[in-house]
């Protein structure tokens, strides 16, 4: 595969450990967090598997396209509608997720709509680009980031206060059967792939997606979830776990550089997670905004000769997430974003019945045209 | 038209200046006719390859074979071409009805400069010249290469300078060809004195902060580029070249990476990249850690900037805006002022402003150290147009960290990198990793 296709399914990931991922697997550590983590992992790469060998087979189509070829119009404009709505959701979880922590924790004294509005602002200056130059801009910023959040990880497993007694205490509840809202969470974890339904658009070379793709990405999710749910537990104990609002702010300040000129790791923590955040943002948002300006044919909306038509949904996103941003308190957005997950896992096995739907069309579709 | 009608509509044109000379020759049955502009030409030149050899030779046609078989000859074809040719410098001979030119021009500005803007320790010193056909012969006699072209044009409707299109016919993109003559034939001003105005001219955006071509006065450079497929313009007149398209990476290497060992440039690199990271980011994040989030320090430092700033009366934000906008004046002044002037302007400006003002408590030690840490970051930056673009952008991100705060500058960088991104020069992406082998030969400079 492509390094771009890795990193979509990798924002994906890292970005939710800063979300109320961790959280949610956390207060649910007694009744079944392991197994349904383990079952997440089998699942999500299963899932993983189906979307990519999809869109593998039609290089530089994006789902739009496919469904106007094959479905009808009454079925694929609403539905399209609903997924530019699903992802405008989940850029806008992480968005308001991270407009309450950086108030929290970096500057308590500045107005909310201020911080929020200016992740807003950057985040839909990115979305207008172009794919193929989103995809360059998340390279970009990766390189400047990741390295930093490794070496945080890198400082977090190499702590002496890290307890491996919490850790093992945390896997002895394997025994539980899993629960709904913890395997919805580590679901959402593997949905990175879904982002290929726009951009697929950028992957024009026939890839190839064999074993050794699905163990690297079984691999990857694997420690991410192991380090999002143990590492909070090892530095913070056990048994009141389920308390943390952010498990990992207070993981990661308990982590120190004594000799260097940023004493708390907290910060680089918050200002380097800031750049995959936005990045997640960025994606989710990109991808809704293609959506859209598909179903309301928004490149044809000109205004003295000028195409404004990808300018309309801007107001619209800033009010309802600064509606949102006003609105909502830490406890309902992680009620409504467990509500979120839990609606994705019966959406996407459900989109998995589409995209077979579609493939078999399509072959319909290339054998009629080959007679 | 005849040539007798010729020569009449060549002094209707020229009645108004006393400029044009016209000589008569005649000798035994020979006889011709010689326009000239006196300022431009070579007289000795015009000495030794005509009025000599005419009273030497036997017959007229003797003599006219002799000027067709001289290398400055070229046949007069039409009176416009004709007029613009002698403002280049060419003599008109009238022979037998016939009109010859012969190129005499003499300039007095092909001597090829030493290299001032660009300068290295390994590597040629010299640099391009003012005169466009040196600038050439420099250029190609250091790219061997049957597949190099020239384009000439001419631009500036009351100047009429010559520009030069230079390309390696193999090795550029057509794409790129095509739009660079068609933004050439749309530009439509007076006068062009500078390679880099056209620059601008080529440019379609008006506000365009970064530059999408490369300004050099490198031969070798201008050699690389070719060989990477580049296109180079050259004006008359102009010790500078543009080359295009130029990506961003194009701003941070110098020519000297080639010639340095794989460490050592990694190395010089390496350190580029930090000076511009300091040079972008250092004062606005002065005034993040200062006025927003002082915890962020360890606790000793943060006491430490603190204590410098006791006594100073302004807030972070206007500390760094004063000493930056001195520094600018600084460096403005270094650069417009005489030579003789410059040393005492930089003595004033950075000895006894520097200590003065934090003496008097305007700003904080730490503030002084952190303006000279820019200042000098700033002059890392190789490529001197790219330099200027920061500077503009470091004034940004003051701005918006002293409203926003550390985050805000974390976000208004991931901006910058963006509006990188999304810059178009001349088709090609301004900002991007080459990393797969697949894109490799998109840019021959690359990180």
């Amino acid at each position: 595969m492509s390094r771009f296709y890795y990193y979509l399914i990798l924002v994906n990931m890292v970005a939710n450990i800063i979300a109320c991922v961790p959280a949610i697997l956390l207060h649910y550590h007694k009744e079944g967090t392991v197994t349904s983590m383990l079952l997440a992992v089998i699942l999500g790469t299963a899932l993983v598997t189906i979307f990519t060998r999809f869109f593998n087979t039609f290089p530089e189509r994006t789902l739009p396209e496919l469904l106007q070829k094959t479905t009808t119009k009454w079925f694929y404009l609403p539905f399209v509608f609903f997924l530019a709505v699903m992802w405008f959701i989940a850029g806008l979880i992480t968005m308001v997720t991270f407009t309450f922590l950086l108030n929290r924790f970096l500057s308590p004294e500045m107005p909310i709509i201020q911080i929020s509005l200016m992740i807003i602002l950057s985040a839909i200056f990115g979305c207008l680009m172009k794919t193929d130059r989103v995809l360059y801009t998340i390279e970009i910023i990766l390189l400047i980031t990741f390295p930093l959040i490794l070496f945080i990880f890198y400082k977090a497993y190499s702590s002496n206060n890290l307890e491996w007694d919490y850790v093992k205490e945390a896997v002895l509840y394997v025994n539980q059967l899993p629960n709904l809202h913890s395997f919805s969470a580590c679901f959402f974890l593997f949905l990175g792939a879904a982002n290929l339904l726009i951009f697929n658009r950028f992957f024009a070379k026939k890839q190839t997606f064999g074993w050794k793709q699905v163990i690297l990405i079984a691999v990857i999710s694997i420690s991410t979830l192991f380090t999002s749910y143990f590492i909070p537990i090892g530095f913070n104990g056990f048994e009141n776990i389920d308390e943390l609002v952010y498990p990992w702010i207070s993981t990661s300040d308990s982590l120190r550089m004594e000799f260097f000129i940023i004493e708390r790791v907290l910060y680089m923590f918050l200002l380097f997670y800031l750049g995959i955040a936005f990045l997640s943002i960025l994606i989710h948002w990109h991808v809704s905004f293609e959506f859209l300006k598909f179903v309301f044919n928004l490149d044809e909306i000109k205004f003295k000769g000028k195409a404004i038509g990808k300018f309309i949904p801007i107001p619209f996103f800033i009010i309802i997430s600064l509606f949102f941003v006003y609105q909502l308190n830490e406890y309902e957005l992680f009620r409504y974003t467990s509500y979120f997950y839990n609606s994705l896992i019966i959406i996407f096995p459900m989109m998995t019945m589409l995209l077979f739907f579609i493939k078999r069309r399509m072959k319909y579709i290339e054998q009629t045209n080959q007679k | 038209m005849s040539s007798l009608e010729t020569v009449k509509w060549i002094n209707e044109q020229f009645k108004k200046t006393n400029e044009l000379t016209q000589k008569t020759l005649k000798y035994e049955d020979k006889h011709i006719l010689l326009f000239y502009i006196k300022s431009l030409i070579d007289q000795e030149l015009l000495q030794k390859l005509i009025i000599k050899p005419f009273f030497e030779m036997a017959t007229e046609n003797q003599f006219k074979l002799y000027m067709q078989a001289l290398p400055q000859f070229q046949e007069g074809k039409s009176t416009e071409q004709i007029q613009l040719e002698v403002m280049n410098g060419n003599v008109i001979i009238v022979i037998q009805n016939e009109i010859y030119l012969l190129d005499l021009k003499l300039s007095n500005n092909d001597q090829v400069n030493s290299t001032s803007v660009e300068t290295t320790i390994h590597g040629s010193q010299l640099g391009l010249s003012d005169n466009l056909m040196t600038n050439i012969n420099v250029i190609r006699s250091n790219y061997h290469k049957p597949s190099l072209c020239v384009e000439y044009l001419v631009k500036g409707e009351i100047n009429q300078h010559k520009v030069a299109i230079i390309y390696d016919n193999e090795k550029v993109k057509n794409d790129v060809l095509d739009t660079i003559r068609k933004r050439l034939q749309n530009v439509d001003k007076q006068v062009i004195t500078s390679t880099t105005q056209l620059n601008n001219f080529l440019n379609d955006k008006r506000l365009s902060l970064f530059p999408r071509m490369i300004m050099t006065e490198r031969p070798d450079r201008l050699v690389y580029n070719i060989a990477g497929g580049k296109v180079i313009l050259v004006v008359d007149g102009n010790p500078q070249a543009l080359a295009t398209p130029a990506v961003f990476f194009d701003f941070m290497t110098t020519m000297e990476d080639n010639y340095h060992t794989l460490l050592i440039s990694t190395f010089l690199r390496v350190l580029r990249y930090i000076g511009l990271f300091i040079s972008l980011l250092l004062p606005a994040l002065y005034v993040g850690i200062t006025s927003f989030a002082p915890e962020v320090f360890r606790t000793e430092l943060a006491l430490t900037i603190a204590g410098s700033r006791v006594g100073v009366p302004f807030s972070s934000f206007i500390e760094v805006l004063f000493m930056l906008f001195f520094m600018e004046l600084l460096l403005e002044a270094s650069i417009r002022l005489p030579k003789a002037v410059s040393a005492t302007a930089t003595t004033v400006g950075g000895l006894i402003l520097g200590t003065a003002v934090t003496e008097a408590s305007l700003a904080s030690n730490i503030m002084v150290i952190i303006v000279s840490a820019v200042a000098i970051s700033t002059f890392v930056i190789p490529v001197n147009e790219m330099a200027f673009s920061i500077r503009i952008v470091r004034l940004f991100f003051i701005v918006i960290t002293s409203v926003f705060g550390l985050a805000g500058l974390t976000l208004s960088f991931y901006v910058l990198i963006m509006y990188l991104v999304r810059l178009d020069s001349f088709g090609e992406p301004y900002l991007q990793l080459y990393i797969s082998p697949k894109n490799k030969s998109k840019s021959e400079e690359q990180i």
